[in-house]
């Protein structure tokens, strides 16, 4: 999943060297001994394709996109069927206002969200979808970006509720 | 800018001292381990700073790397790959060790637990032979990790001394003025019983689930 990820990641920046990723998940690094992890490598290849506005336009939007880096990797990865609710929940309070994640443009911390939620909003039905309303408006502008979605299959979410009722 | 911190949480010693390292003026606020700090979050989120623009950070490492850069380091790429190592592999052990050694008196297994990241830590330092982490100089990743092995490896006897490497890191670290007042700050002290109320309210960690290998491999 991360390798499929990195190489997504890797086609949307235009960086065209490939196998450069061993099973272990390293990036063999040509200054120095390979590199490990998703977020690490991640950075790593954006400072590669001359791209550092992903990584944040300010001092304070660097350290909100590092901030959502880090929450993909301690809080969506791993998380158990209870931690879903409370993530999709929160997430949807913090995106109410937002467009990004970090700033007023895309970012690193976007994608990687975007790859780590596509697992969680498989697996929910319709009527808990629209719990989470914006989460879905952010999640459906991610997946149309162009280049961004890649390995995984377009999610039909629902920008607006179209019932007002729970049962139709 | 205001960082919120609460007495007995471990991941406010990393925050404590990476701000006094990084000589940044920021005033600081400790407050209940049950406190909602940061608006959007349902669970209580410490430490957790609130930026200039009013918006928040609400995991330690990203606070830290905040005011590292603030001061005009920024963190290097094996800089950034201790971080990650410490949030994904560390901490979740350091959770169960917590857990044995807070909550259920089980003191004597905390080795075990610890023993996958340690033995790997203690092999990069000795491979690397350098005073600190990432090279001749203390970098983010000797405070974050320091700061994060400070519960377990300040207390004689609790974690077998077979890791040399890591032991003479650890107290070359632990003398830095920053670092010891804030363990006092935090730990006042107490070293581990400090950290009971705070381990009560934490959810039990899965005790099934080994993250032991690099974060790439984990999904």
């Amino acid at each position: 999943m991360a390798l499929r990820e990195l190489s997504s990641l890797e086609k949307y920046l235009g960086l065209k060297k490939p196998n450069k990723y061993s099973t272990q998940g390293d990036k063999k690094n040509n200054n120095g001994p390979p590199l490990v992890g998703l977020v690490t490598i991640a950075c790593h290849l954006v400072k590669e394709a001359k791209r550092p506005e992903l990584l944040g336009d300010t001092a304070e939007n660097r350290a909100v996109v590092q901030q959502w880096l880090e929450f993909r990797v301690t809080k969506l990865d791993g998380c158990t069927k209870e931690d879903i609710k409370t993530i999709l929940k929160d997430l949807n309070v913090y995106l109410q206002d937002k467009v990004y994640l970090a700033g007023n443009k895309f970012t690193l911390a976007d994608s990687l969200v975007y790859f780590g939620i596509h697992p969680l909003l498989v697996d929910l039905a319709v009527q808990e979808k629209e719990q989470y309303l914006n989460v879905a408006r952010w999640f459906d502008h991610i997946q149309h970006r162009p280049g961004v979605r890649h390995h995984l299959p377009p999610l039909v979410v629902l920008r607006n509720r179209i019932y007002t009722g729970r049962h139709h | 800018m205001k960082l919120f911190v609460s007495e007995g949480n471990p991941h406010c010693l990393k925050v404590l001292a990476a701000l006094d390292v990084s000589g940044v003026q920021c005033s600081v606020q400790f407050v209940n381990h049950e406190e909602k700090v940061v608006p959007f979050l349902s669970r209580p989120a410490l430490p957790a700073l609130l930026l200039p623009s009013g918006q928040f950070l609400f995991s330690s490492n990203a606070i830290c790397r905040y005011l590292f850069e603030l001061n005009g380091h920024e963190s290097s790429e094996s800089c950034n790959q201790w971080l990650e190592w410490e949030a994904t592999v560390l901490q979740p052990a350091l959770l169960r060790a917590f857990h044995v050694a807070v909550l259920q008196g089980k003191r004597s297994e905390v080795t075990q637990v610890l023993k996958g990241p340690l033995n790997f830590f203690d092999q990069s330092l000795s491979k690397g032979n350098l005073p600190y982490i990432t090279g001749e100089e203390l970098s983010l990743a000797d405070v974050v990790l320091w700061a994060a092995l400070h519960p377990v490896l300040s207390e004689a006897t609790l974690v077998s001394d077979e890791h040399k490497s890591v032991r003479t890191w650890f107290d070359r670290v632990a003398a830095l003025h920053s670092c010891q007042s804030a363990a006092q700050k935090v730990l006042q002290g107490k070293g581990l019983q400090a950290m009971k109320s705070f381990m009560q309210r934490q959810p039990a960690p899965q005790s099934s689930q080994c993250r032991d290998s690099p974060p790439c491999n984990s999904n």
